[in-house]
């Protein structure tokens, strides 16, 4: 202890974070392996012994035998303060809570067994805390921690969907078949109801329980300084849950009948199981924090964990359950144990490797926030985090809010009302696929949700052209739904490819085509598309009524209905009947419309006459046809994007500049640049240059209102006269900006001589 | 040196200035015009650079000129000014290019391959069609989808051939009057198009492999590792050996991509290893190289677990992964190109922007800077406008000029509107003064620069600058943080040292006041005075008006003073 603290850092010029050296600590790394050892050995034999006991009996059994060893060292109730009646109750909850956590790790550990027990369930704090804050924090430390969290959930993958366990597959075949009590049988259904595959939900449960008991440790530090002591507060509370579980473990016992026949054989392994699981390991964990500090016992604890594990998963015979066996039911199911599969491996190497990661302390410390520079140049930060300064949002509450938002205006409801139904054909769809097996309608499924993408793309650009402006975004947000208007064009152009690809691939070599489930599947779709498109070209003449009028509209407009609907401010002359992000939504949903149709009509021929060459025709022509519809879409956001003079405005605006040059005092123009910014902006700039006896404030008024009148409401003119071009020539330090001043005022020189002789 | 001129925005200038202006000017000009340089010569002698100006200015308006003609022929109409089309009568310019589309294309097409450079782009191009057609065909013959999407990278590849051959495209052309930013956008919008594609094809991969979960077909490896290398192979010799402008750009700019955190984060933990590998490893590592690796690396991979031990779920896990390194190389690029399009204020010059702002709001007689807009027109020219709300007794020409010299720095194509409040209200001062004197004095500030009828002559003799013809003022060197210097020789001449303490409040108003003088009593010295305050106050004005701004409330207050100091003055 006095070697850490005499080392003299500053002197080191090695700040932060000391590591000692490894010499130092051998004993306690030596006692961290051992326990750890001894743990494992524990685990696989409460395996075994789970296969007997009830859980709840078993889980009561060890929670006594801790509490009365814990009771015995530690003596809570003569030494320290007393207790208040408060604390009690806080201890109970405490009890209550650590009881399920270690039910539901018991339960975990019958479903999968000890070592993907061991994997899934035995990781440290450190780890878990940091793997959620790269989840769902947005500092979360570096690129070196996400892939940590990476190799996590990679290794949780592999052991839900790699490791093909025998036991757990027939396990998974008679799921309901032997449920010993209340407890198991609501675990077993709510994994069911789940969607998860039975063998499969062990891992999910564990992985929750890891979640609860990391959040429950947490928030039991506060509780234990209250007491006074972690040690304390844990042989409280093993008492106090021993205590909670003796009315249910009498019931059980009462109601059930016992598979152990003599509880005295057991005595030894339960001994062996509460001293190694739950007193040694909890008094050498809470040691090895304090001398290796957190993130290093944690990171060695984990390794030797998971290797003492696998080491024990290779070679351990189930001596126990041999023995228990023969005692009780012998010759019965005599290979059913899980067995080490390449996916646990793989998952092993990958939990080990993340756990190293996520355990190591980051080496760039807290990300702070630059606060300026102190007097001899070095950066100053911010420490305190971003932490404290985010009021995070409830989830609820910001759905709400969105969902508000959402609703407010026309465009984004629309498209909202037609995301859930699409959403909601395309989960029925994919429901009724898994249902009945039909490969067909998932892949359908999957493709209807590849076009809500579309939708969603559009809905978030409708809602975000609403945000104000801000200091990036000058003009405010409207040119998103231009830019989502054409990132829709060209996802239906890659739709339209592929199509095409895919159809002439087909002609090339017709499949046979299983026309049952196809015709009420596109039935379906026609239907719920052809809701939309009701929708969507409502809300175009709705748009086309509200904010502008007259122009042309591409082909699938309903212009005239639009007209009707007149809301009294319905003239900003020129504009297009709808923005680029409806017409893409629109144009999307439109191109599934034709899918389905295609699909029908594909589908009767084929029924009909066995015209197998109907599809790839039908798709063909299909293809074409967004192919053709998305070209005016395209290239109008294209000439918005390129800040092209709107063409709508061009003969206005031509007409307007002539006006202005007739203005009184006006000698010429130059730099004339007007562009569309998004739906409701027309920008534009203009340099005048203007006698010298003429009033600027006069000129940028009439040019205003000129300009207003074409269409550009948002202008900027600057005025010049002959003076500007002087004040610039003297102060332009710029070679080019001299050379084009003089040229401008050789300009304006000429014209002014021109009038003075006249 | 007159083409580099023109490469920038005053070609652009020089090109309205020679083409537009001159036909309509044609009309009321006099006879007398051309000769303009040889005066200015005269007047300029004690400014050498001007002279030199001069020279060039006149190649400079020569050249583009001639490439106007040129123009003339592509675009018969769109490069004509506007009141040239109108007077023509109906043909709309957008319909008449659009109905010829495809022989527009050949003929731009033409232009670019007239260029030597852009044959090796189209010889890789070629190169690249072949390449993907043979990836296309392995890739339906093995089943796989991880070369699929392995092959994406390749048509990608394709795009930024064709971004490259558009960005030459580019320099080639002149703004338009249709287009009258330029033709950098089509640079801008070609990135993000390859872009936002080849996300699309990754997404378009990862439905497929979702799909493919359920069931996964099986994977022929016969030519897996072929297509791998083949691809590869290209990829990196089209990087390598094609200089594409635009991507190496935006490559740069944008952020990082996570796959380039990763291995910079890897590769800086393996320099901690093995030091010789720093110079290699630790600096920014292109995106595109960087993808084309792991994608093969991925590929390798599935290839070897697939023959070793038939795992066919691989090539979709690899799939997805090569799709996901898709979506992370490219999203960051095609977020900077659309915040391009978006005509978004880029973030790296905000703190540059907001410095300038500021130094503008303090100018003198700046009230309010608003409504400023700046955006990138292309990659990296600024473009920007803002409003300048002045005081109304302020000289809008003049903090123009200072506006727009600071500004011009940093935003290259920039406007200023200065305005304002009730300027159609005469200044307190009328109720004093009698409207006669008005007329002249309101706007003294810019009558005072170029004195009107009076001064005539002498301005005829030196037309341009009003600078040179007073010899006291040496063309200033405008040094802002030293007024010192350019106090002394415009507050002696003008204000006498009767009232020193009133120093900031004599300049500040002189403008002003003295032209109201001037109206009254010697209209000839007004030249002298005018522009002495035009070009020596201007300077120590920051100073000078600021003081002049605290004190104007005493001035106006006891509204009598005017009259008075100008009876003091003589």
């Amino acid at each position: 202890m006095d070697d850490k603290y005499s080392s003299n850092v500053i002197s080191g010029g090695k700040l932060g974070r000391v590591e000692v050296p490894n010499a130092r600590l051998t004993r306690y790394i030596v006692l961290l392996l051992l326990t750890k050892m001894l743990k494992a050995l524990g685990i696989f034999e409460s395996y075994d012994l789970l296969k007997v006991v009830h859980i709840v009996q078993f889980v009561f059994i060890l929670k006594l035998g801790c509490a009365v060893i814990l009771l015995f060292f530690q003596k809570p109730f003569s030494t320290g303060k007393m207790v208040a009646k408060r604390q009690w109750i806080k201890i109970l909850k405490h009890a209550v809570i650590s009881s399920i956590i270690s039910l539901l790790g018991f339960f975990g550990l019958t479903l999968c067994g000890p070592l993907r027990t061991l994997l899934l369930f035995e990781h440290s704090d450190v780890v878990v805390i940091s793997l959620l804050s790269v989840l769902f924090t947005s500092s979360g430390g570096g690129p070196s921690k996400t892939r940590g969290a990476a190799f996590f959930i990679i290794a949780v993958i592999c052991l839900l969907l790699f490791d093909n366990d025998d036991l757990m597959a027939k396990m998974a075949e008679h799921p309901e078949g032997h449920h010993d009590s209340a407890l198991t049988h609501a675990l077993y259904t709510g994994i069911a109801f789940l969607g998860v595959a039975d063998h499969k939900g062990g891992v999910v449960l564990l992985v929750l329980a890891l979640c609860l008991k990391v959040a429950f440790s947490t928030h039991s530090r506060k509780l234990s300084v209250e007491i006074g002591g972690a040690k304390r507060l844990y042989a409280l509370s093993s008492l106090v849950s021993a205590m909670v579980l003796l009315p249910w473990v009498t019931v059980l016992s009462a109601t059930t009948e016992s598979k152990v026949e003599s509880w005295s054989g057991l005595i030894m392994p339960f001994v062996m199981i509460i001293f190694s699981v739950m007193i040694l390991d909890f008094y050498v964990e809470s040691i090895c924090t304090a001398k290796l500090e957190a993130p290093r016992s944690a990171r060695y604890g984990s390794i030797f964990l998971f290797l003492s594990g696998l080491l024990l998963a290779n070679f351990w015979t189930h001596p126990l359950t041999d023995q228990l066996r023969a005692m009780s039911k012998p010759g019965q199911q005599a290979s059913t144990e899980h067995v080490l599969s390449g996916g646990v491996l793989v998952s092993a190497c990958f939990f080990i490797l993340s756990d190293s990661i996520l355990s190591s302390p980051s080496k760039k410390g807290q990300k702070g926030t630059l606060v300026g520079y102190s007097p001899e140049g070095i950066p100053l930060y911010n420490l305190m985090g971003d932490a404290l300064q985010h009021s995070s949002q409830s989830l609820p509450r910001f759905i709400k809010d969105s969902l508000k938002q959402i609703l407010e205006e026309y465009d984004s409801r629309q498209i909202f009302y037609f995301l859930c139904l699409n959403l909601a054909f395309t989960f029925v769809e994919l429901f009724y696929g898994v249902w009945t097996n039909s490969l067909g309608l998932i892949s359908d499924g999957f493709h209807m949700l590849f076009d809500c993408s579309a939708l969603v793309l559009g809905l978030f650009a409708a809602l975000m052209t609403r945000w104000k402006a801000t200091r990036i975004y000058s003009y405010g947000y409207g040119r998103v739904e231009i830019l989502s208007g054409f990132i829709n064009g060209l996802f239906l152009m890659v739709i339209a490819f592929f199509v095409f690809v895919e159809s002439i691939s087909r002609l090339i070599d017709p499949p046979n085509i299983n026309t049952v489930m196809l015709a009420p599947v596109s039935v379906g779709g026609l239907i719920v598309n052809l809701v939309g498109i009701c929708a969507f070209s409502h809300a175009h003449s709705h748009g086309a009524s509200k904010g502008s009028c007259s122009g042309h509209e591409h082909g699938h407009s309903h212009g005239g209905h639009g007209h009707s609907h007149g809301h009294g401010h319905s003239h900003s002359p020129g504009g297009r009947g709808m923005n680029a992000n409806m017409r893409g939504v629109f144009l999307h949903v439109l191109a599934d419309t034709l899918g389905s149709v295609g699909v029908i009509i594909s589908t009767v021929l084929i029924s009909q006459f066995g015209w197998l060459i109907a599809d790839p025709i039908c798709s063909l022509f299909i293809a074409t046809l967004i192919f053709l519809s998305v070209i005016p879409l395209l290239k109008d956001a294209c000439e918005v994007l390129l800040l092209r003079i709107p063409p709508e405005h061009e003969k206005d605006l031509n007409f307007a500049l002539e006006k202005v040059q007739k203005i009184e005092g006006v000698l010429s123009y130059r730099d004339p640049h007007f562009w569309r910014h998004s739906a409701n902006v027309v920008a534009g700039t203009v340099h005048l240059q203007i006698m010298s006896d003429v009033v600027e404030q006069r000129v940028i008024q009439q040019v205003t209102a000129v300009l207003k009148d074409a269409g550009v409401n948002n202008l900027t003119v600057q005025v010049e006269k002959e003076a500007y071009f002087q004040h610039m020539s003297g102060l332009s330090t710029g070679f080019h900006e001299v050379l084009a001043m003089t040229q401008q005022m050789e300009s304006m020189k000429y014209y002014k001589d021109g009038t003075c002789i006249m | 040196m007159a083409m580099d001129g023109m490469s920038t925005s005053p070609a652009g200038l020089s090109f309205h200035n020679g083409s537009d202006f001159y036909p309509r000017k044609l009309g009321p000009k006099p006879d007398v015009v051309p000769s303009g340089v040889t005066e200015r010569k005269v007047g300029a002698v004690d400014k050498p650079d001007m002279v030199a100006v001069d020279v060039i200015n006149f190649q400079d308006s020569d050249t583009p000129l001639h490439r106007k003609k040129q123009e003339t022929d592509t675009y018969v109409l769109w490069s004509g000014p506007p009141w040239t089309l109108t007077e023509q009568g109906t043909i709309h310019p957008f319909r008449k290019t659009h109905k010829s589309f495809l022989g527009k294309f050949v003929q731009e097409f033409n232009l670019v391959a007239s260029d030597r450079r852009s044959w090796k782009i189209l010889l890789f191009g070629v190169m690249n069609v072949i390449c993907t057609a043979c990836l296309l065909m392995w890739c339906n013959s093995t089943n796989s989808m991880a070369l699929t999407a392995y092959t994406y990278l390749t048509i990608f590849d394709l795009f930024s051939l064709i971004t490259c051959l558009m960005s030459s495209w580019v320099t080639m052309k002149k703004p338009s009057q249709l287009f009258s930013f330029g033709f950098e956008r089509f640079e801008v919008l070609a990135v993000f198009a390859s872009t936002v594609l080849v996300q699309l094809g990754a997404l378009f991969i990862l439905k497929e492999s979702v799909e493919r979960f359920v069931e996964q077909p099986e994977v022929h490896t016969g030519r897996l590792l072929v297509g791998t290398f083949v691809a590869l192979f290209f990829n990196l010799l089209t990087l390598l050996s094609v200089k594409n402008k635009p991507f190496v750009y935006v490559s740069e700019a944008a952020s990082t991509s996570w796959l380039q955190e990763h291995v910079a984060d890897l590769s800086r933990s393996l320099c901690g290893i093995v030091p010789a590998l720093s110079s290699f490893l630790l600096p920014r590592m292109n995106p595109f190289v960087l993808i084309n690796l792991a994608g093969a690396f991925a590929l390798g991979i599935t290839y070897m677990l697939i023959e070793i031990n038939n795992y066919n779920a691989v090539d979709t896990a690899s799939a997805v992964a090569i799709a996901l390194m898709t979506f992370g190389t490219m999203y960051p690029m095609s977020v900077y190109s659309g915040k391009v399009l978006l005509q978004t204020t880029p973030s790296h010059v905000i703190g540059q922007l907001d410095k300038l702002l500021r130094e503008v709001s303090t100018l003198d007689g700046v009230l309010e800077v608003r409504n400023e807009h700046f955006w990138t027109v292309g990659f990296g020219s600024l473009a920007g406008s803002v409003h300048v709300r002045i005081r109304r007794d302020a000289n809008e020409q003049m903090v123009l000029a200072h506006v727009t010299n600071r500004l011009h720095t940093l935003v290259s194509t920039l406007t200023v509107q200065i305005f304002k409040d009730d300027w159609t209200r005469p200044s307190l001062v009328s109720g004093v003064l009698p409207a006669a004197t008005l007329s002249a004095s309101d706007y003294g500030g810019a009558s005072g620069f170029l004195p009107p009828a009076s001064s005539k002559q002498a301005e005829e003799l030196d037309p341009l600058t009003s600078t040179p013809t007073k010899p006291s003022s040496p063309p200033p060197e405008f040094a802002f943080n030293t007024p010192g210097k350019n106090i002394q020789p415009v507050v002696l001449p003008s204000t006498h040292q009767h009232r020193p303490y009133n120093l900031g409040l004599a300049y500040g108003a002189s403008p002003y006041t003295s032209m109201l003088n001037q109206g009254f009593t010697q209209p000839g010295g007004g030249l002298g005075v005018g522009a002495g305050l035009g070009m020596g106050a201007r300077l120590p004005s920051v100073q000078g008006y600021r003081t002049s701004f605290s004190a104007a409330p005493h001035r106006y207050g006891s509204n009598l003073l005017p009259s008075q100091t100008s009876q003091y003055r003589p």
